[in-house]
């Protein structure tokens, strides 16, 4: 992840100068609009910067879900269905989200703790207990 | 013989940090209050119709809530579909960013909900099913679980779930509270474009529908900016964005409106300023365009070099 990002970095720097370089340059002759979610993450400080970390996060996660055992047909769209803020989080934190499985796999010790919090009603891991 | 003594005392000792740890913990479960304005005008029950219950195979309970939420709002995906769009398999899970984002794939808008037991019953009693994340164990042990809130009794003080292999099992509020708090009571509602969460922030409404955009098309989410400046008629950048998606759909006319209305509502708002010039340029409203976009020109901003260059443009003719 380290050595994707020292390489990409660079480059993702030199295309977005370039593309706003050639934008002021050589305006084209039909003039595009500025799209909302342009608009929206401009509204944000920083708002290049962010760019250039959305890209790579983008990056990131689709290696990470590939590692995770992702099917690699699925990836591509997994990942552009994510928004910005989303591919972020997966990036930084993909690890720590919970996931929601529905199963508990647990000590002895652990049954009996929870088996006291589910008749106390804190927790919900027995059927019986209700 | 002294050790004799000393473990009954030892056994004792635990049992003791034991019973205040769970003391403790039942200090923090209570019975979820709801405001007095939510209770008074919500039904005493409700239960939202016509929600299919898909018993969860092995860990996948991700899946299964989506396609019930899915399948009861009409769109046709089977479980098995889901599973490679949203399951992880090294995590034998999967997490909140991907369930918004298959949610987005199948032409629906994902609202999270903000945290409260309130918004809750309220988007139930609206007719909308609600996925919940709760953690069934405690947070030491983690038991990550998504469920399908269908309807509540607040007589009863029971709230029914279609959850993992069974449907409609009835969860009492403050058991259901200590499990979903434990999430920050995350939760969230899947929407045809053009349905909002009757609660949902102005910003939240917003960002959702701005990432649905992203991945879907401006015909797919026209309705649902529609439905935003309905809903926050002082909203600059809903109109900004309205006009970008009528614009995208050929409909130059409804964009300069729009646009129009964005400028009305923030006068500061260069961006839209910019796009109206543009789009009255493409009119041939040269006049029109050139008064827009000295203003967007004049404003100081991300957009202000933007704004120059298409005057210049303007300007030398083109």
């Amino acid at each position: 992840m380290k050595t994707l990002r020292r390489f990409l970095s660079p480059l993702l720097i030199l295309a977005l100068v370039l593309g706003s370089v050639s934008v002021s340059a050589a305006p084209l002759p039909t003039s595009e609009l500025i799209s909302t979610q342009a608009a929206l993450s401009a509204e944000r400080a920083d708002a290049d910067r962010e760019r250039i970390n959305e890209i790579l996060s983008r990056a990131e996660v689709q290696e990470q879900l590939i590692a995770q055992g992702v099917d690699l047909a699925e990836v591509d769209a997994r990942v552009a269905a994510l928004s910005d803020e989303e591919a972020h989080q997966m990036a930084e934190q993909l690890e720590q989200l919970p996931a929601g499985a529905g199963v508990v796999g647990a000590l002895l010790v652990v049954f009996i703790v929870l088996l006291v919090t589910d008749i106390l009603g804190l927790t919900n891991v027995f059927p019986f207990t209700r | 013989m002294q050790g004799r003594i000393d473990r009954p005392l030892r056994n004792a000792r635990l049992a003791g940090v034991l019973l205040l740890g769970l003391l403790l913990l039942t200090g923090c479960a209570a019975t979820p209050r709801l405001a007095e304005s939510t209770a008074q005008t919500l039904p005493r029950q409700a239960w939202v119709e016509d929600v299919p219950f898909h018993a969860q195979r092995e860990y996948q309970c991700g899946p299964a809530a989506l396609a019930m939420v899915l399948n009861h709002d009409g769109v046709d995906v089977p479980m098995e579909t889901l599973i490679p769009q949203v399951f992880i398999p090294g995590r034998e899970g999967s997490v909140q960013p991907e369930m918004l984002a298959t949610v987005r794939r199948h032409g629906r808008i994902p609202f999270v909900l903000n945290d409260s037991f309130d918004t809750l019953l309220t988007e139930i009693a609206a007719g909308h099913p609600v996925i919940v994340l709760q953690n069934l164990s405690l947070p030491a042990w983690p038991m990550w679980h998504y469920a399908v809130a269908i309807g509540y009794d607040l007589d009863a003080r029971e709230l029914t779930l279609h959850s993992g292999e069974e449907a409609e099992r009835i969860e009492s509020f403050r058991r259901f509270d200590a499990t979903w708090a434990r999430s920050d009571r995350w939760a969230f509602v899947a929407l045809k474009p053009g349905e909002l969460p009757s609660g949902i922030g102005e910003q939240r409404a917003l960002q959702a529908i701005a990432a649905f955009e992203q991945v879907q098309d401006a015909d797919a989410t026209l309705p649902a900016w529609s439905a935003f400046v309905e809903r926050f008629p002082h909203s600059g950048m809903g109109y900004f964005a309205l006009g970008n998606a009528r614009h995208a759909t050929g409909d130059r006319e409804g964009a300069i409106e729009a646009f129009r209305s964005a400028v009305a509502q923030r006068d500061d708002l260069g961006v839209a300023w910019l796009n109206l010039g543009l789009t009255l340029q493409a009119q041939g409203d040269t006049g029109g365009a050139r008064q827009a976009l000295e203003r967007a020109a004049a404003l100081p901003g991300h957009w202000q070099a933007h704004a120059t260059a298409a005057l210049e443009r303007l300007s030398s003719g083109d």
